[in-house]
């Protein structure tokens, strides 16, 4: 019995031990606002007037190396016109964000105040209520068309466009092809043959490297063959699920197009993007199909040479979007930020060797790094479409990864992968 | 007389039970009770035939006459028979190997094969893809060199191959685990024991056999159940290195989970596979603790 009785009396004590720590703790953050009359308050306040004008912005891209460097100058210009303004960027992927903004989100919280993503994930967040809106900031007939679809829902523009890369062909080094006597094609039959023509150059591994990834260098050349052969009509009606991938129309594709290639070894096995690129650049490949990014990436762009599948009158123009979460401790600053990054910021992107096309149309061919001018000039004049992959989004985009991994070693089976690829993909 | 139960140790308890409910108890729940619904809906087991029936778990009409995928629950056991077996005997064995004293620098030896176990797991997956990657890799370019051509690729990009590159990979990693716990088994053996055997005429196999294996009973319980238990739930290695791919070729239950949850947001069938794995996982924990007790 006294046992039961010191073991209250001791549950009794941890219990006011707890209150009173508790309490201590509750009045020790209101005592700021309370004791605001007295004296040292007077200096608080002074202090906190201060902080306000100071404030640190936290940006999360998915760039690092050189590409950051590109953007950290358009970070340079923003802190250069808003002095009271520090930004602080942090690199994650887009694939690790998916993972951290859903719970962060729904705890009302957000791990920083501007924030680089997937188009189809800013709209869905936004649908949710977690985003604020771009309405009255940013005007919509400045951009070019369709780049803002992404990102809007119901009349809401959830997120902002920065600048875009666009995935124009396979590169090619001009010195390269100078050495062996190379012309680039202009029909699909003089395209196959040159690859025939480059497989047989000693020493060289595959025609075309194949970039590996978690998938998207696949997926991105696939894609140019949907938009050469079946054109812009198909990849948009394969982004809302109105034509299936085993539609015979674009099975031809696959199966009269690109499956023979990979047969035929003028593909390389997927090879990590990055190390593709030292590679392809050394000559150990001949073409790598690849974003407008890599203009920044290699030693000499002006060695770069573009072919573009013969016949292509489309292609994949995929913006950086960013939100701002209704989260953010400063929301006047981190709007004031997302509005330069979707304007005056891709002026200066743009002049980097970024690699990167305005999607702001005030922006003009002056602006831009020489050696992206020839390629602003050409993509300008094809219709752009959106990222199959990155519109669907979801567990899709993964599948779609994964699913073209497979084909690129074991072609036979087409079939099993587009049966795929229609039985995953998302239902209405 | 019936005794009087005592409340002091459930006032020890309840520091554990303070952080338990909350962070462990409640999830679990949960867990339980989201893996019901679907979209808000209760639907009974409906989201457990789902995920059961999908090829995404079990395969059947590729498992075995096809080449993967077979499903990721067929992968587990897959990871299971060949990982367990492997780490079990390689880490006796390099223990026994090691143990003797005339092997010089058997400490640092032994510090090398744990290095797997000290390591993060995702840098033990990056190391893995690139142990398989044609060109840059050991073993493609061993197996190439010994004129097995079919087998100078990069493994992670190839079906038939990405799930025993994982498991491989595996195996260096968690073999230093086995090997140290072996260790610490043979090192509490008494040496009279070999020395009583040896008197006895009794030949180096036969006192494996009938001294060794015995004595290292309890040890070899204790592995086999972590073994299995880490076997169940691979995640960061496959994740890393295949990412689960070609085509669900190296998927496991614990990335299943994952993509149900980060890549499709439908935390209702992470939940079941949540639940599934944790049932699968108990069961040799349960099995662990009993032998123990």
């Amino acid at each position: 019995m006294s046992t039961k009785k010191v073991l209250f009396s001791l549950l009794l004590i941890g219990v006011l031990a707890f209150s009173i720590v508790a309490s201590g703790c509750i009045s020790g953050g209101g005592s700021t606002s309370t004791s605001s009359q007295s004296p040292t308050t007077k200096t608080t306040t002074k202090t906190e007037t201060k902080i306000q004008e100071q404030v640190t912005l936290k940006v999360i891209g998915p760039w690092s190396g050189k590409e950051l460097d590109a953007f950290m100058k358009v970070i340079k210009a923003f802190e250069a016109q808003h002095p009271n303004i520090k930004v602080e960027y942090k690199t994650y992927r887009a694939e690790d964000l998916a993972t951290i903004l859903p719970l962060q989100f729904e705890s009302k919280d957000t791990p920083a105040d501007v924030i680089f993503m997937w188009g189809w994930f800013i709209k869905k967040m936004g649908e949710k209520g977690h985003l604020m809106t771009f309405n009255d900031v940013i005007n919509p007939d400045e951009y070019i068309p369709g780049v803002l679809n992404a990102v809007t829902a119901n009349g809401k523009i959830y997120g902002a466009p920065f600048t875009a890369a666009a995935k124009p062909g396979f590169w090619y080094r001009k010195s390269f092809f100078k050495k062996y006597g190379l012309k680039p094609p202009q029909t699909w039959d003089e395209f196959v043959a040159l690859l025939a023509k480059i497989k047989k150059i000693p020493g060289i591994k595959a025609p075309i490297v194949s970039g590996d990834s978690v998938g998207w260098p696949l997926s991105d050349v696939t894609e140019h063959f949907i938009l050469t052969f079946g054109g812009a009509k198909m990849q948009l009606g394969l982004i809302n699920g109105s034509i299936r991938f085993e539609d015979p129309q674009v099975k031809a594709i696959f199966a009269d197009r690109l499956v023979p290639l990979l047969k035929a070894g003028y593909f390389s096995e997927p090879v990590e993007w990055t190390s593709a690129v030292t590679s392809w650049w050394k000559g150990d490949y001949a073409l790598y199909f690849m974003g407008t990014w890599i203009t920044g990436m290699v030693d000499d762009p002006n060695d770069l040479g573009l072919i573009s599948l013969p016949g292509c009158k489309a292609m994949v123009l995929a913006p950086d979007y960013l939100m701002v979460p209704k989260y953010t401790a400063h929301p006047k600053e981190a709007m004031e930020l997302a509005k330069f990054l979707a304007t005056e910021g891709q002026r200066v992107h743009v002049g980097t060797n970024s690699g990167k096309l305005a999607t702001w149309k005030k922006v003009t061919i002056d602006d831009y790094w020489a050696p992206m001018r020839d390629v602003a000039k050409i993509v300008s004049n094809v219709e752009a479409v959106p990222d199959l992959d990155d519109s669907v989004g979801g567990e899709w985009q993964k599948t779609f990864w994964d699913q073209l991994k497979l084909l690129w070693v074991q072609p036979d089976r087409l079939n099993d992968v587009l049966k795929t690829l229609d039985d995953k993909f998302p239902k209405k | 007389m019936r005794r009087p139960r005592s409340l002091i140790p459930l006032f020890f308890l309840l520091p554990a039970l303070i952080l338990l409910v909350p962070f462990v108890i409640y999830p679990v729940l949960k867990t339980i009770y989201l893996s019901f619904f679907l979209e808000g809906k209760f639907v009974g087991l409906a989201n457990y035939k789902h995920v059961l029936l999908s090829s995404d778990i079990i395969n059947l009409d590729r498992f075995p006459t096809k080449s993967p995928p077979w499903g990721s629950l067929i992968n587990n056991v897959i990871f299971i028979a060949i990982h367990l077996p492997s780490t079990i005997f390689l880490g006796l064995g390099l223990a026994l190997l090691l143990k003797r004293e005339e092997v010089k620098g058997s400490s640092l030896i032994k510090s090398i094969i744990f290095l797997g176990m000290v390591i993060p797991m995702i840098v033990g997956g990056l190391i893995t893809r690139f142990l398989f990657e044609k060109g840059a890799g050991v073993v493609p370019s061993i197996l190439g060199a010994l004129g097995i051509k079919s087998l100078d690729i990069t493994w992670t990009a190839f079906p038939q191959t990405a799930l025993f590159a994982v498991i491989l990979g595996s195996i260096w990693i968690w073999t230093g685990f086995s090997m140290l716990m072996y260790s610490a088994g043979l090192a509490s053996i008494p040496r009279d024991y070999y020395e009583a055997a040896l008197i006895d005429g009794a030949s180096r196999f036969q006192i494996f056999r009938n001294v060794t294996w015995p004595l290292l009973k309890p040890i070899t319980i204790v592995v086999v159940a972590m073994t299995l238990l880490w076997d169940l739930k691979i995640f960061d290695v496959v994740y890393v290195a295949t990412g689960g791919g070609p085509g669900g070729a190296s998927m496991v239950l614990a990335l299943q989970m994952w993509d149900y949850f980060a890549r499709e947001l439908n935390y209702n069938y992470a939940a079941v596979v949540a639940v599934l794995l944790t049932t699968l996982t108990l069961i040799p924990a349960m099995w662990l603790i009993r032998r123990r007790e």
